[in-house]
């Protein structure tokens, strides 16, 4: 009777739930956004939660596979709906076309304005994907305003930072290779071999959380260094910068010279010893808590440098080593890695409302939330219009919003989607000005310390890129439309065993006692990496490959004319 | 009359049993539809259709090539190694909790007891951070060890593969221990105090009264413990090896189970190959099931199933 009596009680409640609701003037309507890019799972909340809102009466329920499990993708693309609006990177787009889980929207996209701005891209995309013009599918992210070949940002994805203060207490030296690269940081690792608190520092700290993403086999840590030397890996291949192939584990190649570096700076006791037992978080924290004296990704710094850090000349910079050749990624003009579809099951009045909001995303008012943030907190508006600094650290510290966007910690209620039509390069017609803060006069100013001076006077540049350009040492890869094949199931599981050797060794060869053990174990590792069929994986990557490389020639030969 | 008695009889009965054969139904018989995925060339998004049926290709890909087949038979010494380890030190918690139960000294003894039980509700993640912190490479025992002048460079526990096995068997008892005992502390409440007053009025001491009584009457609690273990014996789990590995153990941590979700989550994955894995496994079992229960057979005149 008990049991009678609550279930009842349990069907009354939702019944009346659904009544009030369905009283309730407009319900929000809750779009799902299946979102590869997303590092949240479960519906927006905080300040940008309502700003959609207030403006569009919609309700955004982030599906974020990277957060959820990659299964998440098999399981919803065999109930036949992915989401209502897709985010999924861009080898996968088009087998989505072909199973019929994004929509066509060739009706709506072209009244989209702010969208429309980047037409040129959006055409040559879709015609890429379906062969015919005027007919659209998917929107590529984070594209810029500028052209396939310019490199408006000052600082590159990876060089070689040292910390100013220490890399002046060892007197500046020039740096013509690695090894003299290795000596300068023996120095600093002598003067500081802890950080103020007492704990160890040591100039290299790795991980292995990362290994084998973004499209490329090897650990992380070697990937991104060969860049240094003009080498970019693609997958199994390596490019080199006269745009040919060769594999990976070829002694030539870069791969092995930055593997190679890494040993010799373990032989010399530069590699922190926690080095391959722990994680991206362990590494975060000690970048912040200054425990590592080189960085060289351009965002690593953010957890260091500060305007205060700039101003007693501790922050991290750019040191150029002679003998390198850096590679650049142009600024993303046909945008960057993934793309924006709408669910094949979007119909009607959502459908409407999907594309008014996305349109909204690409717009300058979009824009700004997106890339610079809100008005009174992250910035203010000078006399001229102009966009102002004001509290630089609302991410980090996760300060509060003001009441008028609802409250709560502006990092909990920072924009979810993690992912951008529009890049933070593009210049918003509200103020002239670049999105991003580091662009603005205003901040330039306020970064221009004693340290950027000294810097500027010995190595005779303005900033690092205008010091690559001068010295011929940048080699900037322009921005091309170019989709890879996705892998067959037979080339997955190559890769999935090429790709753990490759890794299980490159880890053994850091750590290698000597380096007669470091040849044994390199020739050890190339005769399993073919016997699991490298080969056939390297074939299968520079086929794909070729085209994006051609496309890249083609494209720097016009604008050379 | 009777027999329409018998017949609503047997129907309740059934009923009785119907939530159970639904339960295992549902739990344990639907899931092997997913074994299909083995015999096609299935990618998301995609579904599977008649085209992309491939039959035993993904079998028959495990040893297409002698350096995979090596892989494949690594990875199932490995699962044996552990597995075998578990079980040849499968007495361990009887013993600890015969002598458990020795313990006079009643506050102390239940001290114990949940001291060496709670482990058994630390997730595995927690456990490796444990782990990390005490034995990393600064970790408290180096960096104890590196100030008292005893090593000038920190051991890597973590980070090298030797007696692996048997490290890997240590934190699995820390672990659980505690928790297998409780089914033998059970058992040993079971005995009848009758015997053990005998015992002592005939003048047995402690120990005789442990090996000719408590051991003898647990045993049977043991042997069925043990039979659990064998039919599990592939399947020694995942995530204790997912969190302790790293590059320069993965040649000996890597078990079934791990393989097989490293080959479906790595990268863009390969579902049929994990798939068709994963099935080797149960056939595997299936074989040891039946070899184990021949085995009963011959020693104790009747299987057990």
């Amino acid at each position: 009777m008990k049991r009678l009596l609550s279930i009842l009680l349990v069907c009354a409640m939702v019944l009346s739930m659904g009544l009030f609701s369905a009283l309730a003037e407009e319900a929000p309507l809750t779009i799902d956004i299946y979102d590869a890019a997303a590092n949240y799972h479960g519906v927006q909340s905080g300040w940008f939660a309502k700003v959609v809102k207030d403006r569009f009466n919609l309700e955004l329920n982030i599906i974020a596979p990277q957060v959820a499990g990659n299964e998440l993708y098999a399981t919803r693309a065999e109930e036949g709906n992915l989401g209502d609006i897709v985010i999924v990177d861009k080898k996968d787009f088009s087998d989505l076309l072909q199973a019929g889980l994004v929509r066509d929207i060739s009706d709506k996209l072209p009244e989209c304005e702010n969208i429309m701005r980047f037409k040129d891209q959006i055409d040559v995309y879709n015609k890429g994907l379906t062969g015919q013009e005027g007919v659209y599918y998917g929107i590529p992210s984070e594209m810029t305003d500028t052209s396939p070949v310019s490199l408006t940002d000052d600082v590159i994805y990876s060089s070689p930072m040292l910390r100013w203060d220490l890399y002046t207490q060892i007197g500046r030296p020039k740096l013509e290779t690695l090894d003299d690269l290795l000596d300068a940081l023996a120095k600093i690792h002598e003067i500081h071999p802890t950080n103020d608190a007492g704990d160890p520092a040591y100039p290299f700290t790795l991980w292995a959380d990362w290994d084998g993403n973004d499209n490329m086999i090897g650990i992380a840590n070697v990937v991104q260094l060969t860049t240094w030397y003009g080498e970019k890996i693609k997958q199994s291949a390596i490019l080199k910068p006269d745009n040919t192939f060769s594999e990976i584990y070829n002694r030539d190649n870069a791969y092995y010279k930055i593997t190679k570096f890494l040993n010799k700076a373990n032989q010399m006791g530069l590699v922190d010893p926690e080095s391959g037992e722990q994680d991206w978080n362990s590494v975060m924290n000690k970048l912040s808590t200054g425990r590592a004296d080189l960085m060289w990704y351009s965002w690593e710094v953010g957890f260091w440098n500060s305007v205060d850090r700039l101003n007693d000349g501790t922050a991290f910079i750019f040191v150029p080593v002679g003998d390198q050749l850096y590679y650049a990624d142009a600024d993303r003009y046909y945008g960057s890695d993934r793309m924006f579809g709408i669910g094949s099951k979007v119909e009607g009045e959502k459908y409407d409302r999907i594309m008014e909001f996305l349109d909204w995303y690409a717009s300058p008012e979009g824009c700004t939330f997106q890339h610079a943030g809100i008005e009174g907190l992250n910035y203010t508006v000078g006399a001229d219009g102009k966009f102002v600094p004001y509290k630089d650290n609302a991410l980090m510290d996760n300060l509060p919003v003001p009441e008028e966007y609802g409250g709560g910690g502006y990092n909990d209620g920072n924009n979810a989607i993690n992912q951008w039509i529009a890049s933070s390069i593009c210049v918003n017609p509200l103020t002239g000005e670049r999105y991003a803060q580091k662009f603005w006069q205003s901040y330039k100013d306020m970064t221009m310390t004693d340290m950027k001076k000294e810097w500027q006077e010995t190595f005779d540049a303005e900033d690092s890129v205008d010091y690559m350009k001068k010295n011929n040492q940048l080699l900037a890869s322009p921005s091309v439309d170019f989709t890879p094949e996705p892998d067959t199931n037979d080339i997955a599981s190559l890769r999935v065993d090429v790709n753990k050797q490759l890794c299980q060794f490159t880890w053994q060869l850091i750590f290698a006692e000597d380096d007669d053990e470091f040849e044994m174990l390199w020739d050890k590792m190339v005769e399993q990496m073919d016997g699991f069929g490298y080969k056939d994986l390297y074939a299968f990557d520079c086929a794909n490959y070729q085209a994006e490389v051609d496309a890249k020639v083609a494209v720097a030969e016009s604008a050379a004319e | 009359m009777r027999s329409d008695n018998r017949k609503a009889r047997s129907y309740r009965e059934f009923l009785y049993i119907l939530p159970f054969i639904i339960l295992v139904a549902i739990f344990a018989y639907f899931p092997l539809y997913g074994w299909i995925y083995a015999f096609h060339d299935y990618r998301p998004p995609f579904p599977i259709t008649r085209e992309t049926f491939v039959g035993l290709k993904w079998f028959s890909h495990i040893i297409s090539n002698p350096v995979r087949t090596a892989d494949v038979l690594r990875v199932l010494r490995n699962t044996f190694a552990m597995s075998g380890i578990s079980l040849f030190f499968s007495w361990f918690p009887m013993i600890f909790a015969v002598f458990l139960n020795e313990i006079r000294c009643r506050p102390y003894q239940k001290f114990v007891q949940t001291v060496t039980t709670l482990p058994n509700f630390i997730s595995w993640v927690l456990v490796f951070s444990i782990a990390f912190n005490i034995f990393g490479s600064s970790g408290a025992v180096n960096s104890v060890l590196t100030d008292l002048g005893v090593i000038a460079k920190p051991i890597s526990f973590l980070k090298s593969s030797k007696h692996i096995w048997f490290k890997m068997w240590l934190w699995l008892t820390w672990k659980n221990a505690g928790w297998a005992a409780i089914m033998y502390l059970a058992a040993i409440t079971g005995i009848d105090e009758q015997m053990i007053e005998a015992a002592k009025v005939d003048g047995a001491t402690r120990m005789q009264i442990i090996w000719h009584i408590t051991i003898p009457s647990i045993l049977p609690t043991y042997f069925v413990i043990v039979m659990l273990n064998l039919a599990n014996f592939l399947s020694n789990g995942m995530e204790q090896y997912y969190v302790f590995q790293n590059a320069f153990n993965q040649d000996y941590i890597e078990v079934l189970d791990l393989y097989v979700y490293n080959i479906a989550t790595s990268g863009t994955g390969n579902y049929p190959l994990s798939t068709a894995i994963s099935m080797l496994k149960s056939v595997v079992s299936v074989i040891l099931l039946v070899g184990s229960n021949a085995v009963s057979k011959l020693i104790r005149g009747e299987g057990f199933i």
